[in-house]
């Protein structure tokens, strides 16, 4: 089985290869053939046209496209992104130091949703031809048509400001210090034995991730209904509700792992929009994360740092489908002799 | 191990489960330390070199960490700070001479001398043309050191209101030795500066913890320990006051000023702004080349009703290109609002209901209180006299560059900040053909302008602004709308002064007993 895993991990990261290269110049090209000039934020109003021109030289604006790309290519391959235009530091020590909350939120967000969805979707089959379920049904069309920046905000206004109970904004108090180390603060404080603040950061996770969830857990559970009635007309079900096995006992040993695959796809395949999700819920949380980052980037038209973080957003969706590549062959053992 | 052992129950019960309840109660709200302060901000610094940016709404942390040379109080008055004293040595006003104070500390204790002075304003800049105060302290072309404290401004031509940009936006001091031995990003990792609190924690996009600076010349302030919070939505911000999270909430929506009004726990300040909404007439758009089509569309905004609907008439209607009251303003002049005269005039013009006059109007959105209601409510009002508005949404970044480049399709609304008050910061820069920031670019006041900015300060010289002011409203060369209105809303328990440029001091801020 090891083998099995290791060659198809091989195969998505040689994959991905050409299709992060394709991406870089997709966005490369587009960016630079928007109608923006970075130099208008960058420089004084009252800038002289040689200053301009001194200035578009300084950054290789003055260049062809290609020979730019093939500039930034290189940079990139060595680890330099280049330099964001409005904040004057290294794209790479901006990511680096957003992308980290950007996972630990998404992640945190997606175990919320798992959280929901698996019982929902279980809730949903087991009640399935009863009031309840069309009750239930009708509820979760409602959260779907909620986006999760509205769900971020009514539970802002609820459990932030309404019980006051959580925290809203950042990722700690202003009186935690934020240690270095992974930058996912649950892991950093455990490393550091820092308990209250593993529970400060913690309770400042739970709004966003909550949001997140909320607005991605109703596809979950719909797509797990739809696939526990699927295969409860499989063969193997019937075979065991012959035998006397507990409804109960055939969800849970048999049904749910086989309706699994279905589900993973969808959440890998939604997952890239839960990151992306990630762009409003962090503006509105005050979150400092990669989706923050965004917001700022596009507004000062920095082609450098939106370069950047257009590249980790493919390469994180890349990396996600490989690790659930791995899990189908973890989960259905028809894969590993393929 | 011994970290594990002293965990309580309820913490391990709460680490191994992950339940949010157990969390809850170190978390309401309310417990306030008496020396910090928690201020919901609508910003994040874009950089933490104050003299890159020209960021109007980040002066606020500049003053806390850097100080500022001169100082500007709430009613525009230009104060001594770093820059104890000042005069021009000359009658041209090319020379400038400046005594610092001799008891200014860096936050790495070293002395604040005239040669981080040079090095910030004439060496740097001189050196790497994207600083912006490159472009504002242009014609300063040398500081001549005569004494660690007492320096001579040189300027390339009469500059009688330099000294008006020494307490303005960039024009900070930053210490040259240290600066020279970390470089750029060392700088910008850990920024030091000479003010009354130094950066101890910066998470960008999220907040900004200062701490008192017990060398500041002016004392260590009494609110030990300050944190910005970088919360860019404005119902965050409402979230974070009402909730009683933070203790200051700065630009909050109007409406929900208002409302926060009723709250006993609060005090809400409402004070109008050092600051204009405006009209940008780009004069290389041919529609526009007729006054009649200018005068037109100025005449049909109604002002007051605009004040009105999305400033609960706090906000005060704009006749000239200042504030009301400041040196620029005209008193007793009106532009008249009047719709029938307005149709009548676009009809001069060859426009009407029956032949739309066909527009651009472009707006950012969200940049400025109610930025894109206002230019909605604008558009509806110029549709009533014949004019087929298309709107354009576009951002400041992009309003620069169109504007720079001369290519702005259409009008523009836009919010110009004068921290200073003085003419030349409205009407100067604004009309001036030779700078980037005019839209309209009438010739005649390209001579006009540049002698008003070397005219000697003084009260022939106010009126020639007016005159210009005046004029431009006349001839609708810009549109002047409004003076808008900022709020801040506090805890009872905290005093800190308004100013009209926006500032929040937590040097100046009490926390009552």
């Amino acid at each position: 089985m090891f083998k099995s895993l290791i060659n198809v991990a091989a195969r998505r990261f040689a994959g991905a290869i050409p299709t992060v290269l394709l991406l870089s110049m997709v966005v490369f090209f587009v960016l630079r053939a928007l109608p923006a000039d970075p130099l208008a934020l960058l420089l004084p109003p009252n800038a002289t046209e040689a200053d301009v021109e001194t200035v578009r030289k300084s950054l290789g604006l003055d260049r062809s496209i290609i020979v730019q790309y093939l500039i930034w290519l290189g940079d990139a391959l060595g680890g330099n992104l280049g330099t964001s235009i409005s904040f004057r530091e290294p794209v790479t020590a901006l990511l680096a130091n957003t992308l980290p909350a950007t996972l630990e939120l998404s992640l945190v967000g997606l175990i919320f949703a798992l959280i929901i969805s698996i019982p929902g979707g279980l809730l949903l089959y087991g009640t399935r031809g009863t009031i309840i379920e069309n009750i239930l049904d009708v509820l979760v069309v409602c959260m779907l048509s909620i986006p999760a920046f509205l769900w971020a905000i009514f539970l802002m206004l609820g459990f932030g400001v309404m019980l006051g109970w959580l925290p809203f904004s950042g990722r700690v108090d202003s009186g935690i210090a934020i240690p270095s180390g992974t930058g996912f603060l649950l892991i950093d404080y455990i490393l550091a034995f820092q308990w209250d603040h593993w529970r400060n950061a913690w309770s400042h996770l739970i709004l966003p991730a909550s949001a997140l969830a909320l607005g991605f857990s109703p596809l979950v559970i719909r797509v797990l209904r739809s696939s526990l009635l699927e295969t409860s007309e499989d063969h193997y079900v019937m075979v065991a509700r012959q035998r006397g096995l507990s409804e109960r006992q055939i969800i849970l040993a048999h049904m749910l792992r086989n309706s699994a695959l279905p589900t993973i796809t969808l959440i890998v395949a939604q997952f890239g929009f839960l990151f992306g999700g990630t762009l409003l819920v962090e503006t509105i949380f005050s979150y400092p994360g990669i989706g923050n980052l965004m917001v700022q980037a596009v507004r000062n038209h920095d082609l450098p740092l939106i370069q950047g973080i257009a590249l980790v957003f493919c390469v994180t969706t890349l990396l996600i489908n490989t690790i659930v590549d791995v899990l189908y062959v973890v989960l259905n053992p028809k894969l590993r002799r393929a | 191990m011994s970290a594990i052992n002293e965990m309580t129950k309820r913490e391990f019960v709460s680490l191994m489960l992950g339940l949010p309840a157990t969390t809850f109660l170190s978390h309401i709200a309310g417990a306030q330390s008496a020396d910090t302060l928690n201020i919901a901000f609508m910003a994040d610094v874009q950089s933490w070199d104050p003299t890159a940016v020209t960021f109007p709404v980040g002066q606020s942390i500049f003053k806390c960490v850097y100080d500022s040379p001169l100082h500007y109080s709430s009613d525009q008055k230009l104060q001594p700070r770093q820059i104890a004293s000042r005069k021009w040595l000359d009658d041209a006003s090319t020379r400038l001479e400046i005594n610092l104070r001799d008891d200014i500390f860096f936050h790495d204790g070293s002395k604040l001398t005239t040669e981080d002075v040079k090095y910030s304003w004439v060496e740097r800049p001189q050196k790497d043309k994207r600083l912006a105060i490159a472009g504002l302290l242009q014609d300063l072309k040398d500081v001549e050191i005569q004494s660690p404290t007492k320096a001579v401004l040189v300027y390339s031509k009469p500059s009688p209101s330099a000294e008006f940009y020494l307490g303005f936006l960039t024009v900070y001091i930053i210490p040259k030795s240290y600066h020279q031995k970390v470089g750029d990003e060392g700088f910008l990792a850990k920024p030091i500066g000479a003010g009354p609190y130094k950066l101890v924690d910066y998470q960008r996009g999220s907040r900004i913890v200062l701490e008192a600076f017990d060398k500041y010349w002016g004392g260590a302030p009494a609110i030990k320990s300050v944190t910005f919070q970088a919360l860019p939505e404005a119902s965050t911000r409402v979230a974070a006051i009402e909730s009683g999270r933070v203790d200051v909430a700065v630009q909050l929506p109007f409406r929900e000023a208002i409302r926060l009004q009723s709250k006993p726990e609060l005090t809400v300040d409402i004070f109008p702004q050092a600051e204009i909404y405006m009209l940008q007439i780009p004069s290389y758009v041919d529609t526009f080349q007729n006054k009649d089509v200018r005068t037109a569309l100025h005449m049909a905004i109604d002002k007051a009703a605009l004040a009105k609907a999305f400033f609960n008439n706090i906000a005060r209607p704009l006749q000239v290109l200042a504030t009301p009251g400041s040196t620029g303003d005209v008193p007793g002049y009106t532009f008249p609002f009047d719709r029938k005269r307005a149709a009548a005039t676009l009809e001069k013009a060859g426009f009407g209901k029956g032949k739309p006059l066909q527009m651009t109007f472009c707006t950012t959105n969200g940049t400025f209180p109610n930025d894109y209601e206002i230019a909605q409510a604008i558009a509806a009002m110029w549709r009533q006299i014949g004019v087929d508005v298309k709107m354009e949404e576009i951002t400041v970044a992009k309003y620069l560059e169109l504007n720079h480049a001369a290519k702005l399709p259409g009008i523009m609304l836009y919010s110009w900040a004068n921290a200073t008050g003085d003419p030349e910061n409205y009407s100067g820069r604004i009309l001036n053909p030779a700078l980037r920031f005019s839209a309209w670019k009438e010739p005649a006041n390209a001579d006009r302008i540049a002698k008003l900015f070397a005219m000697k300060l003084g009260e022939e010289r106010l009126a020639e602004y007016r005159a210009l002011n005046k004029d431009a409203s006349e001839n609708s060369w810009s549109i002047p709308l409004l003076q808008p209105a900022a709020n801040m809303v506090t805890k009872k328990s905290v005093t800190i002064p308004s100013y009209s440029q926006g500032y929040v001091l937590p040097a100046e801020a009490k926390r009552k007993a």
